[in-house]
């Protein structure tokens, strides 16, 4: 019965209602969007970073930091046989030193990554240099990502001079030959990185069998001296800056949010200002104040409902549009995001759920809030129109 | 108690206004006997009004008793009092306060709602009630569509329908004209005979006065004379 009152005084509210729906509809969507943006966002640059970098997790050497190069040469150690042992598939030794390009005579600091060339844990571009031998000859044979050889303005078949230092302390230099130009799919380990075959790195640097780490498909059980870093701590910096954009988000939406309730509840103000007659003819009828309270809450309430449902019908057809088409991020790629492709949205069900159950909640509340003060009205002012002033 | 309907004992009210006290009644005794038609007459602030409300549970006298029955209104809490008006009471106001989003079969329905009985099974007597005050043309129109007369129609239906002891009117002419203020009270009148209910009036319009079959007028919050009258409302 109070559904009922409530559903024709909310109808006959008319276009206040509805663009109190549309409002709350729309922070609903905006909410969803956002939120399932960044699902995206998060779920592509995990895989991008996972597949070329992190794999399943790093045992590292303790104290390595790939934001500290002055330290890399300190921070390495002879792969444990627990790691050693353990197939292709499931691990990929990583050796990362310092070392310098001169192309056209200009000095540029790099990344000397050296990659196991036998993994398939990762998947690199790297299949340029499974043709040469264990040995380094007289040319190095690197592959640099598209970004360092536009940066570096190198090319396939370009010759540098390549200088490093050994285990010792000593300085040496070799030309390097630019066997490949890849397309890797993270910048983070395109730009300013220079793949070398792993065994070459070790026999330049005088480290047989060193690693800074080993990619590993899982956690596999302590290894002796080496910190098995997780996909999260490896990822900590991109998800610091995912959750910093989710407070974002949510600022926005608090905003939305904020109209629409503020719009709900100047609704349920002009409501039992305007209808306190009706609020003390219902009380005549011998309606109790809690059930008014109830049905002007449900009235106000109504706005969500519908919005909820508004939501559904104008967001699915729109989310179906975005899921077809994407969003163009080939702009980050300039960045250090480890985003290329189209961007799509990535629902989550019980993010989705407990974001429309908060929209639904708050406007409850900014429904019944304004009109809690029925249960206190004196019937005979209220039927006089001077119970609330 | 004996047979009255209602008792009122040593009635007073006191309103704070302005910080100070104003006595709408002082020590109203009556009592009102079941099928009563009466009517409270008096001018404007001589506690008519004060007096129906009280009545009806919609007020809570500073002293003094109200019985309805053996029940003494004073001891209910207030979700008592809306149960008594619910189920006991029908009101008809001065400017009718008809729900408006419902029509004229919906807003007569709405008493049976509240006391959570079914559309279905109260359909003939609401299309009955309809059909009484001669409504079935505007069955399904709304108040706005609806002239004032009419509107009181529906508004004495809707008290009526629940068949309550005692119905409750407070200046129920006063927005009507001359020829709709009559048909009203012959309606009103022929109702009393019909139903058991007790029909109470505040007014001071003349007209209402010479229906009644007692009137009890007020002056200043004092009962000044009780009187019975030969009405056209007599019971034949």
């Amino acid at each position: 019965m109070i559904l009922g009152i409530a559903w024709k005084n909310f109808y006959r509210q008319g276009v206040r209602a509805f663009l109190n729906v549309f409002v709350t509809a729309l922070t609903i969507i905006i909410l969803i969007f956002m939120l399932s943006l960044l699902n995206g966002f998060q779920m592509q640059a995990a895989r991008n970073m996972g597949i070329t970098d992190i794999a399943g997790g790093q045992y590292r050497a303790p104290g390595f930091d790939i934001l500290t190069p002055t330290e890399w040469e300190n921070q390495t150690l002879k792969v444990p046989d627990e790691l050693s042992r353990l197939s292709h598939e499931e691990k990929a030794e990583v050796l990362i030193q310092q070392g310098q390009l001169f192309p056209n005579r200009r000095l540029y600091p790099v990344q000397l990554r050296g990659m196991e060339i036998e993994q398939s844990l990762l998947e690199l571009p790297l299949g340029g240099l499974k043709v040469y031998g264990p040995e380094p000859g007289e040319v190095i044979p690197v592959v640099v990502g598209v970004r360092m050889a536009e940066k570096a303005h190198l090319e396939k078949g370009s010759i540098v001079v390549l200088k490093w230092r050994d285990r010792n302390n000593v300085v040496d230099a070799r030309n390097a030959q630019v066997i490949d130009v890849a397309d890797f799919i993270n910048p983070r380990v395109d730009e300013g990185v220079v793949w070398i075959r792993l065994d070459h790195l070790r026999t330049m640097t005088v480290r047989p069998n060193e690693v800074s780490w080993v990619a590993v498909s899982d956690f596999k059980g302590a290894a002796p001296a080496m910190e098995f870093h997780t996909v999260e701590m490896l990822m900590a910096d991109l998800l610091a800056l995912l959750q910093q954009d989710r407070r974002n988000s949510r600022i926005l939406w608090a905003i939305l949010m904020f109209l629409a309730g503020t719009s709900v509840f100047n609704t349920q103000i002009l409501n039992i200002f305007k209808r306190q007659k009706e609020i003390g003819t219902l009380m005549a009828l011998g309606m109790d104040a809690q059930k008014i309270v109830r049905l002007f809450t449900l009235e106000g309430s109504l706005a969500a409902v519908g919005a909820v449902a508004l939501a559904a019908v104008l967001g699915v057809p729109f989310f179906m549009w975005f899921q077809s088409v994407g969003l163009d991020v080939s702009h980050l790629s300039a960045s250090t995001m480890p985003v290329r492709e189209r961007l799509f949205l990535d629902f989550q069900f019980w993010e989705i759920t407990w974001s429309v159950m908060m929209v639904v909640v708050l406007m409850i509340l900014v429904a019944w809030w304004p009109v809690k003060k029925i249960s206190r009205l004196d019937p005979t002012l209220a039927l006089r129109g001077k119970g609330i002033t | 108690m004996g047979s009255s309907l209602i008792k009122l004992n040593g009635i007073s009210k006191v309103y704070r206004v302005g910080g100070e006290d104003f006595a709408a009644l002082h020590e109203i005794n009556l009592e009102i006997e079941p099928k009563a038609f009466m009517s409270f007459v008096g001018p404007s602030g001589s506690g008519k009004t004060t007096l129906l409300n009280l009545i009806g549970g919609l007020d809570t006298p500073s002293t003094g008793d109200i019985f309805f029955g053996d029940v003494r209104l004073g001891s209910m809490t207030p979700g008592a009092r809306a149960r008594y008006r619910r189920e006991n009471i029908g009101f008809v106001f001065q400017s009718y306060n008809l729900l408006p989003v419902y029509n004229v079969y919906e807003n007569i329905l709405f008493p049976f709602l509240l006391n959570s009985r079914k559309e279905p099974e109260v359909r003939d007597r609401v299309m009955a009630m309809v059909e009484q005050v001669g409504l079935m043309p505007q069955v399904r129109k709304k108040p706005t569509e609806l002239s004032g007369g009419q509107c009181q129609r529906v508004a004495i239906a809707r008290a009526l329908v629940k068949e309550p002891s005692l119905i409750l009117a407070d200046e129920p002419t006063a927005n009507l004209d001359k020829e709709n203020s009559y048909q009203i009270l012959e309606l009103m009148c022929e109702l009393n005979k019909n139903f058991d209910a007790a029909f109470i009036f505040s007014t001071h319009d003349e007209k209402v006065t010479k229906y009644v079959r007692r009137e009890v007028r007020l002056e200043d919050g004092y009962v000044h004379s009780d009187k019975q009258r030969n009405g056209f409302g007599d019971l034949e």
